[in-house]
């Protein structure tokens, strides 16, 4: 029997590998045969999804709310001490240097990561600044999101922390942070599909027990994840849930 | 559960007695020094369903200024700022127990006398149907909407003592 192991579109390029080097070697360790699924963006993501075809998740949070409150799956694991934090960004010859310096109407550009919008829209509030006074310049990577902001073709764009730190030192050395989270409870999540739940020890047992053997460090530095995992309650899980129930609005 | 009374401040301070919803009452002492809400940060606690603090984040025990093991288990009034009405927290409690969210602007009073503005959100903790507790989590506040704010407070307070 092989599960599939979906793996949300929101990882980096250059993580690519990482996420086939940890499938291989839960396969290895579990003994359960594990079948990638990598889908292109959100949209592949919900069509998975919907046809059910995901045994194993690695879900952002945004996401994991419903999958977890409306379709029951199981939440096991979290990357350890690896948050979901995000960044705003101007280009370095912006003259900005705060939040409050965007006004009404200014262009700020994204990608689809809804998680990014969400903390990065509330950053905002103190600027008072809401959705409908921006003008929101969608783009296709973190890279073009920068590309954008160094131009001046927007006035700032919103970062998944970790992507912002994986550009280039000369792209980053061309941008000017204008704030970045720091919030320490929201955080990508491990989830198993309840039909499941007999495999689940053995592939929670291989997950955890990552960062043990030789060879461990090469797949997490690969991940970008070098703490490994961490278990995750449903309590836990349930309360990131009403945290982030509390930014909706 | 009942709050000690603050220990007063070493700079000048308002003394006042609070009285809180549960019947205690305490005194309070607050200053005129504000302190600016940690950028990026949220502030999030829990309480279990009579109010008590079962959890505070780091940055709820930071800008209380209370040690955290003096926040666990204390009743969330202990933040009450007596320049707040009380009419501004009308419907938290009607509506989290009813299931429901509740948004509002709150000036909160820390340990040493001083103030910091949140936007404050409250949310029930529902688990298999069931409120078994209520979550808060407080973000930077639109300084705007405080200046809106600040006359109403007063007013409301104002009304408040003239009432009572």
């Amino acid at each position: 029997m092989t599960l599939n192991f979906l793996i949300a579109p929101d990882f980096a390029p250059e993580r690519f590998a990482g996420w086939h080097m940890l499938n291989t070697t839960l396969q290895r360790r579990s003994g359960i045969g594990l079948h990638l699924l990598t889908p292109a963006n959100a949209h592949e993501q919900a069509e998975l999804l919907t046809a059910g075809k995901a045994d194993l998740v690695y879900a952002n949070p945004f996401d994991a709310t419903d999958m977890i409150r409306t379709h029951g799956y199981l939440p096991f694991a979290r990357p350890a001490q690896r948050y979901d934090e995000m960044v705003i960004a101007t280009g370095a010859e912006s003259g900005l240097s705060s939040v409050d310096d965007l006004k009404p109407g200014c262009r700020i550009a994204l990608n689809e990561n809804k998680d990014v919008k969400l903390i990065g829209l509330r950053l905002l509030e103190p600027a008072d600044l809401t959705e409908a006074l921006i003008e929101w310049v969608p783009v296709d990577s973190y890279q073009a999101a920068a590309r954008r902001a160094i131009k001046g073709e927007v006035e700032a764009s919103f970062f998944l922390a970790d992507a912002f730190a994986s550009l280039t030192r000369m792209t980053r050395s061309q941008l000017r942070v204008l704030v970045q989270s720091a919030i320490s409870d929201i955080s990508h999540v491990l989830l198993a599909h309840p039909r499941m739940a007999e495999q689940l020890p053995a592939i929670e047992k291989a997950l955890l027990g990552l960062g043990q053997a030789a060879g461990d460090a090469d797949v997490l530095e690969a991940l970008g994840l070098p703490h490994g995992f961490e278990p995750m309650t449903q309590e836990e899980a349930e309360f990131m849930i009403d945290l982030m129930d509390t930014l909706l609005d | 559960m009942a709050l000690p009374d603050m220990d007063p401040p070493s700079i000048p301070s308002i003394e006042t007695r609070l009285t809180y919803t549960d019947s205690s009452s305490r005194t309070v002492y607050s200053t005129e020094v504000e302190v600016p809400f940690p950028e990026g940060r949220l502030i999030v606690s829990r309480t279990d369903l009579a109010g008590l603090i079962t959890h505070a984040n780091d940055a709820f025990v930071e800008m209380s200024g209370y040690p955290r093991e003096e926040l666990i288990g204390a009743p969330h009034h202990i933040l009450r700022h007596p320049d707040m009405p009380k009419l501004a927290f009308k419907g938290l409690w009607d509506d989290v127990a009813a299931g429901k969210k509740w948004h509002g602007y709150v000036k909160n009073l820390r340990k040493d006398g001083a103030c910091y503005w949140v936007y404050a959100t409250a949310v029930p903790n529902i688990r298999n149907g069931v409120i078994v507790g209520y979550t808060s989590v407080r973000r930077k506040p639109s300084r705007t909407r405080i200046a809106e704010l600040v006359p109403v407070y007063q007013q409301w307070l104002a009304d408040e003592k003239a009432a009572s």
